[in-house]
């Protein structure tokens, strides 16, 4: 759109990028990718388990050498219902709408991570809610191995 | 639990990003005539009589609204610079090149460009450039193809 006064100014930026995932991140996402489950680092001191697992408490400030298998069900903490439809900065493409967005924290786990919900009737979500992973067949090593979470009826 | 060693995960990902604002009327008015024109426009501020280039509608020293439009030359001096020497795809020309700022003579304030026909081991501060325009217009900042030297030095 342009004309005298106006103007508008289009811009496309690609950012390609790479990087190492470490060895604490590298262990956890070869397990999730080979054995569809979650690892978890635990710190001696505070008890607590975080995913994605880190090497060193951010509390207690000592590294994290205990592993645990946790999850993979959790609890829904949080929610929304994507309507408004974008552009993925990770692919540069739309991504259906509507979709389930959620904070989950897994089963054992201190630390809350984010994912997409199978669900997108808000008026069915809510806090509390059970849920597992759904696992794609080809499983590359990130998050994304994980197509999302789906609600569990649990008694 | 003990645990193997496993593989380093490499992550490979990206941002790919398509964003477009309206530039508002004083930028749109430099665009067209720098566009149609190839005229570089600057804005003067009625209180304290500074030049800006690129050309914004308030003075941020006075908060004065500034209507008086001034031309510049097509020449400067480069205030400061870097040697880009790493490859993006979203960088304007393949890297080596160097990113400049640039005062144009008549303006009081520097803007980024990008540096051409020029021998990156002899860029320098102080340098003089001079303006190439583009054979085709984007209708952007690139409607100026890039500076090149004047009289590089022997």
């Amino acid at each position: 759109m342009s004309g005298p006064g106006v103007r508008r100014i289009d811009y496309h930026a690609v950012l390609p990028y790479r990087y190492a995932a470490g060895r604490t991140a590298s262990r956890f996402f070869t397990e999730l990718r080979d054995h569809k489950r979650f690892m978890a680092t635990k710190c001696t001191c505070c008890g607590k388990a975080f995913v994605p697992p880190r090497p060193v408490c951010g509390e207690c400030f000592l590294p994290l050498e205990e592993w645990v298998e946790v999850g993979p069900r959790g609890t829904l903490v949080g929610y929304t219902v994507v309507y408004f439809p974008f552009l993925d900065p990770l692919t540069g493409k739309e991504r259906p709408v509507p979709y389930g967005y959620g904070f989950i924290l897994l089963d054992g786990v201190s630390t809350k991570i984010q994912h997409f919900i199978e669900e997108t009737d808000i008026s069915k979500l809510r806090f509390g809610l059970r849920v597992e992973p759904v696992f794609e067949d080809a499983r590359k090593g990130s998050f994304a191995d994980i197509r999302f979470f789906r609600i569990v009826e649990e008694p | 639990m003990t645990i193997p060693e496993h593989e380093a995960i490499i992550v490979e990902s990206k941002l790919d990003i398509r964003y477009s604002y309206h530039v508002g009327p004083v930028a749109a008015r430099f665009y067209e005539v720098l566009e149609r024109e190839k005229r570089i426009l600057g804005i003067r501020c009625g209180g304290c009589g500074k030049v800006y280039m690129p050309p914004r509608a308030l003075c941020g020293a006075c908060f004065v609204k500034m209507t008086e439009w001034v031309e510049l030359k097509d020449e400067g001096i480069v205030t400061n610079y870097t040697i880009v020497h790493y490859d993006e795809p979203m960088r304007p020309v393949k890297a080596p090149f160097a990113y400049a700022l640039i005062r144009l003579d008549g303006a009081d304030t520097p803007f980024i460009h990008i540096l051409g026909e020029t021998d990156l081991s002899r860029v320098r501060t102080g340098m003089r450039v001079k303006a190439v325009f583009a054979d085709e217009m984007p209708g952007t900042i690139l409607d100026i193809h890039y500076f090149k030297p004047i009289d590089p030095e022997p």
